[in-house]
C-alpha cells in the first residue's frame, strides 16, 4: 500500500470529483430547462475536467517519482 | 442517445469509479490500472460527449424554446387560427414536426452553428432571461434566410410552378440565392405576429 500512497489520495480526491461531476451530469439530463445545460457545461464538465486532469497528473507525477528513484 | 443509457452508462461509470476510490490499491495490478484509466478518464469523457449531444439534441424541442417566458408568445402563436399565418400554417398541418417546430424554421439559431459569437448570443440569451431585461419583443440578429424556407420547398411543384415566384424569370433567381426575402412585404408577410395576438382567433386541436 505503502507504493500507492501518494497516488492513492490523487485518485481519490480524481474519482469523487469525476463522480460528483457525473451526478449533476444526471441531474441535468432529467432536468428539462436551458439552466440544465449551462449547470452542464460550468458545473459538471468543470468537475469532471478537474478531475480526469488530476488523475493524469497523478499518473504522470507518480511515474515520473518511479523513474527517478 | 437515449437519456436512459446515458443515465445507465454514468451508472456504470460511477460504480468503476466507487471500486476505485474505495480501494486505490487495485490499481497496482495491471488489471486495476486499465480499469482506473477506463473509469477515471475513458467513460467520463464518452459519458460527457453522450451528454452534451443529448442536451444538443434536446435543445432542438419546442418545449425547450418556449421554457422562456419571453417565448410564450411565439407558442401561442402556432395555435392561430388562420392560414396567413405562416408559422400557424405549418405547425398545424404538420409541415413541421410538432416536437421540434421552433428549431425546423430556425436551424441558424445560435446554439447549432454561427461559431463562437453565436454561442456567446446564447449565453446572452440566458442572462437576459435570468438575470437581465430581454428585449421585447425578440428580435432576429440576422435577416430571415431563405434556406430555411427552400430546405423543404426547394423542388416542390407548388414552389417551383408558383404563379409569382414566375411572374418575372428574375424572382426565382433572387428568391434561391436569398436577394428577395420569403417574408418580404406584400410575400409570406404574415410570420409571428404576436404584437396582434389579442385579436386572433385560436385554433385548438381537440376540436
Amino acid at each position: 500500500m505503502s507504493e500507492t500512497q501518494p497516488i492513492a489520495a490523487k485518485l481519490r480526491k480524481s474519482g469523487i470529483l469525476i463522480i460528483l461531476g457525473l451526478l449533476v451530469e444526471a441531474l441535468t439530463l432529467v432536468w428539462n430547462h436551458p439552466l440544465a445545460f449551462i449547470a452542464f457545461i460550468g458545473i459538471s464538465g468543470l468537475l469532471m475536467a478537474i478531475g480526469i486532469l488530476l488523475y493524469l497528473w497523478a499518473l504522470v507525477s507518480h511515474s515520473t517519482q518511479k523513474s527517478a528513484r | 442517445m437515449p437519456t436512459a443509457v446515458v443515465l445507465v452508462l454514468l451508472a456504470i461509470t460511477v460504480a468503476f469509479i466507487v471500486v476505485i476510490v474505495a480501494r486505490p490499491e487495485v490499481t497496482l495490478a495491471r488489471g486495476g490500472k486499465i480499469l482506473a484509466f477506463l473509469a477515471l478518464f475513458i467513460l467520463p469523457v464518452f459519458g460527457g460527449l453522450l451528454g452534451l449531444e443529448n442536451h444538443i439534441e434536446r435543445s432542438k424541442q419546442t418545449s425547450f424554446c418556449l421554457s422562456c417566458h419571453i417565448m410564450g408568445d411565439y407558442g401561442r402563436s402556432l395555435h392561430v387560427d388562420d392560414p396567413s399565418y405562416i408559422p400557424a400554417a405549418h405547425y398545424q398541418n404538420n409541415r413541421v414536426p410538432h416536437d421540434e417546430a421552433c428549431y425546423t424554421c430556425h436551424t441558424d439559431y445560435t446554439l447549432y452553428t454561427g461559431g463562437i459569437k453565436a454561442k456567446f448570443r446564447g449565453l446572452h440569451h440566458i442572462y437576459a432571461q435570468y438575470l437581465g431585461k430581454p428585449d421585447h419583443p425578440v428580435k432576429l440578429y440576422t435577416p430571415y434566410n431563405n434556406r430555411e424556407c427552400l430546405h423543404c420547398h426547394l423542388g416542390a411543384r407548388s414552389f417551383e410552378q408558383g404563379a409569382v415566384h414566375n411572374a418575372d424569370p428574375q424572382i426565382m433567381a433572387n428568391i434561391k440565392s436569398n436577394k428577395l426575402s420569403c417574408v418580404s412585404s406584400g410575400c409570406h408577410d404574415m410570420v409571428h405576429n404576436v404584437a396582434n395576438l389579442d385579436k386572433a382567433k385560436f385554433w385548438s386541436p381537440a376540436q
